[in-house]
């Protein structure tokens, strides 16, 4: 290796630092000509100088969210800093912090489930303080209508909006194309032509398996999946006097289906399989399909991270005996803590405002904070899912943006799952049902049979 | 080994007492131990101060709050109940449940590690050349965060397929299995997953003690004519009695408080297969947010190991006080 001299040395990181300087500009975002946040009638720095801390989940569109933040700080003058977690682990924090009144966390990545919770208990505030104060809001600007419908009815409780989506996803069913296409498949219609699919496509002699679904125990995994079975399958949560119904005939048929086509045609350990274990056994070619978030396609179809890249289709759900799709319902709310100083939760909201207006949504949904970044599939806004530039980069197939827009139109409704205080415990004891029965602990019926004895105990009902 | 034996204790009379600096007996004296006293209290006194803030005080709110109904899912019921929290458990199928796979996990774990340990030990001493590097070795296991521990089993070793475990498995010709998924097979794994993390230190607390065992008995047994064995038996066994009931008494407690590893690795699954106490009074109170119930349990749990300890201090006293 040649001895570079210390004036060659200083030479070379001179030039760097000038190519560093004059390229910065390029990397970073640069505003449009018209300031988009100029045109709200409002005066974003009213709280100028105020702190707050937000507690979020490492997501990539998180990710990016904090990386334009600055942005914020620029417009506002308000300081926004953030404490990244696991999911599950932020949601217990969050609650500690929430029932002890605590304010450590000026908002955070709440779960809609946990809101009748929040509001029982009046840790948050309802958003309706904030949107109705012409100081704080500009409505016609902020324009909360185009806010998905079904999102903002899933984080409505007792006719309050108690967290504003940023971000969210549909349960799609995801298939291999080109596997399909060899075997001369059609793309299932009900469940019961999927479960012929993954019968016709199954062969783990050469390490494929014909269908994955998430079989972690949790109210959020395999909780998040089984409930559109059940539904599809005709299953009520309670009945008319609110006493819980899980074991019906439907629920019953639905948990055995739910285990016989994960125990005949899914890897072996799948019971501990959550999403990103499906996402990663499919973008390494050894799942023929599976059921899961919309917002696994920017990783399946990135070809650095993917092995079936441009092979994927994309359909709704199979329709259930009843003749019905079911999907998920899912966004990520912020609410604002009812524990913080006014002046604090005004500054939250601003904050929230700022994250959920359609120029935020729309820059972050292509931001890239990494060179191997991946889009968002999960913006908020109607009108960008509608927006042609929006489409086209996410047009991973012609219909993608169809299918996740007409799941999330027509598949479901906000009471998927039962959207009470008690959801926790609720959402534990059948994720623990629906996990023994796929393990062969107990017979889907027997498991159901107790869920429902607990769920009898846990609601006095 | 206990402070009584170098150290008189009040209830040894006057004369022992009086061995003590400054402890004159007569009236006179006291005065200046009043002093000291002070002086100790004050020096002492932050200190406790602190510990009582962070340890008792959290225990006697734990103790506080498993007499109250505290449910976080329904803010409008609560209110002092007395022992309904400990009543509930007696009818509570999942509490039973997680007793009993606590009781299999802790007795299993503390047996198998006890065993290997010990073996461990005994190998090891015969080996003159390397030991330190055997050591080391050994020990890695033990400076792991249980955590890790856990997710490193979950993924790296017992994976279905991919795991090297489950490939072993596979050459062994005992076919891939889903090691922590299989209802059957979950609680052995998640006990060989502790005993591998630590046997280490049951290995190293014995090893310490061999190596301090005193040669003439051995020599006296040689000249006997005593076999391997019946040096082992005879010999070595009774001599190693109080450092094994040590170690034994201290991994009880540890397993007993087990969390993290089965946290990471199973989550208690599949089902309630691998929930031990511990786990499952977490879920209670920070998953269903029933905090009075939760800390109800979490006090059996508290319960159970100081029965333990005390069991087995009587064991390790009647050891001590055999010649």
């Amino acid at each position: 290796m040649e001895r570079l001299t210390r004036r060659e040395m200083l030479r070379l990181t001179a030039g760097g630092i000038a190519a560093w300087t004059l390229g910065a500009p390029r990397w970073s975002w640069s505003a449009p000509a018209s300031d988009p946040y100029a045109a709200a009638r409002i005066d974003w720095r009213q709280l100028a100088g105020e702190r707050i801390h937000i507690l979020v989940t490492p997501a990539h569109y998180f990710t990016k969210f904090r990386a334009i933040t600055p942005e914020f700080t620029r417009l506002t003058g308000i300081e926004v800093t953030f404490e990244v977690i696991p999911p599950r682990e932020m949601r217990e924090k969050a609650v500690l912090d929430l029932s002890a009144r605590t304010g450590n966390y000026a908002s955070h990545t709440a779960d809609p489930m946990y809101l009748p919770l929040y509001a029982v208990n009046n840790w948050v505030e309802p958003l309706d303080l904030f949107l109705n104060d012409h100081k704080l809001t500009d409505r016609a600007w902020f324009d909360l209508e185009d806010i998905v419908p079904l999102w903002r009815r899933h984080n409505t409780v007792r006719g309050r909006l108690w967290g504003m989506p940023v971000e969210g996803e549909v349960t799609i069913h995801i298939y291999r194309k080109d596997v399909y296409d060899q075997l001369g498949l059609r793309p299932p219609e009900t469940l019961d032509e999927l479960r012929e699919t993954a019968r016709r496509a199954h062969a783990p002699a050469r390490n494929l398996y014909g269908l994955a679904l998430r079989g972690f125990r949790g109210a959020g995994q395999n909780m998040y999946i089984w409930p559109s079975l059940f539904r599809a399958y005709g299953g009520q949560w309670f009945d008319h006097a609110g006493r819980p119904t899980v074991n019906s005939e439907a629920g019953v048929r639905a948990l055995e289906y739910y285990v016989s086509v994960l125990r005949e045609f899914a890897p072996r350990g799948v019971e501990n399989w959550n999403w990103p274990e499906i996402m990663e056994a499919f973008a390494a070619g050894t799942v023929v399909q599976y059921i899961d978030a919309n917002s696994t396609a920017s990783v399946i179809e990135n070809p650095a991270k993917s092995k079936v890249a441009g092979k994927i289709g994309y359909q709704r759900w199979p329709k259930g005996p009843t003749g019905k799709r079911v999907t998920s319902i899912w966004n990520w709310a912020m609410p604002v803590n009812a524990a913080l100083p006014a002046r604090k939760k005004q500054a939250t909201w601003l904050y929230i405002q700022w994250l959920a207006s359609r120029p935020t949504q729309l820059r972050s949904a292509t931001f890239k904070e990494a060179p191997d970044a991946v889009v968002r599939t999960g913006v908020n806004r109607m009108s960008i899912w509608r927006d042609p530039d929006y489409r086209r980069v996410i047009a991973f197939t012609p219909d993608y943006a169809d299918v996740v827009l007409t799941s999330l139109r027509e598949d479901t409704d906000a009471d998927w799952r039962p959207r009470i205080p008690e959801w926790p415990e609720i959402g534990e004891v059948m994720a623990i049902a629906i996990q023994e029965a796929l393990v062969g602990r107990k017979t889907p019926k027997q498991a159901l049979d107790d869920a429902n004895a607990e769920l009898r105990r846990v609601l006095r009902r | 080994m206990r402070p009584s034996r170098i150290y008189p204790s009040p209830g040894e009379g006057p004369a022992a007492s009086a061995e003590l600096p400054g402890a004159v007996p007569g009236g006179r004296a006291l005065p200046r131990l009043d002093r000291e006293a002070r002086l100790a209290l004050l020096l002492v006194g932050p200190s406790l101060a602190v510990l009582l803030a962070v340890s008792t005080v959290p225990l006697l709110v734990l103790l506080g709050a498993s007499l109250f109904r505290i449910e976080l899912t329904r803010p409008w019921v609560g209110g002092f109940v007395g022992v309904a929290n400990y009543a509930a458990m007696l009818e509570d199928v999942r509490f039973w449940h997680s007793l009993q796979v606590t009781a299999v996990y802790t007795l299993t774990s503390v047996a198998l590690q006890l065993l290997l340990g010990l073996a461990f030990a005994l190998a090891l001493s015969a080996v003159v050349r390397g030991q330190g590097l055997l050591r080391v070795a050994v020990l890695l296991p033990m400076i792991l965060t249980p955590v890790v521990v856990g997710l490193v089993w979950r993924t790296l070793l017992l994976t279905p397929r991919y795991g090297l475990l489950d490939y072993l498995s596979i050459l062994l010709g005992l076919g891939s299995h889903s090691w922590l998924g299989d209802p059957r097979l979950a609680l052995g794994a998640v006990i060989v997953m502790h005993t591998w993390q630590w046997t280490p230190f049951v290995f190293l607390v014995l090893a310490a003690a061999l190596a301090a065992l005193p040669v003439e008995p051995y020599e006296a047994a040689l000249v006997d004519g005593a076999t391997p064995w019946q040096r082992f038996r005879f010999l070595t066994l009774p001599l190693l009695r109080p450092a094994i009931v040590t170690v034994v008494v201290i991994r009880l407690i540890i397993a007993l408080r087990a969390f993290d590893a089965i946290y990471a690795a199973t989550g208690g699954g599949p089902g309630t297969a691998t929930e031990i106490l511990n786990l499952y009074a977490y879920r209670v109170a920070f998953n269903s947010l029933n905090l009075g119930y939760g800390a109800a349990l979490t006090t059996a749990l508290l319960l159970f190991t100081l029965g333990a300890t005390v069991v087995f201090g009587r064991v390790r006293g009647a050891v001590e006080a055999s010649p």
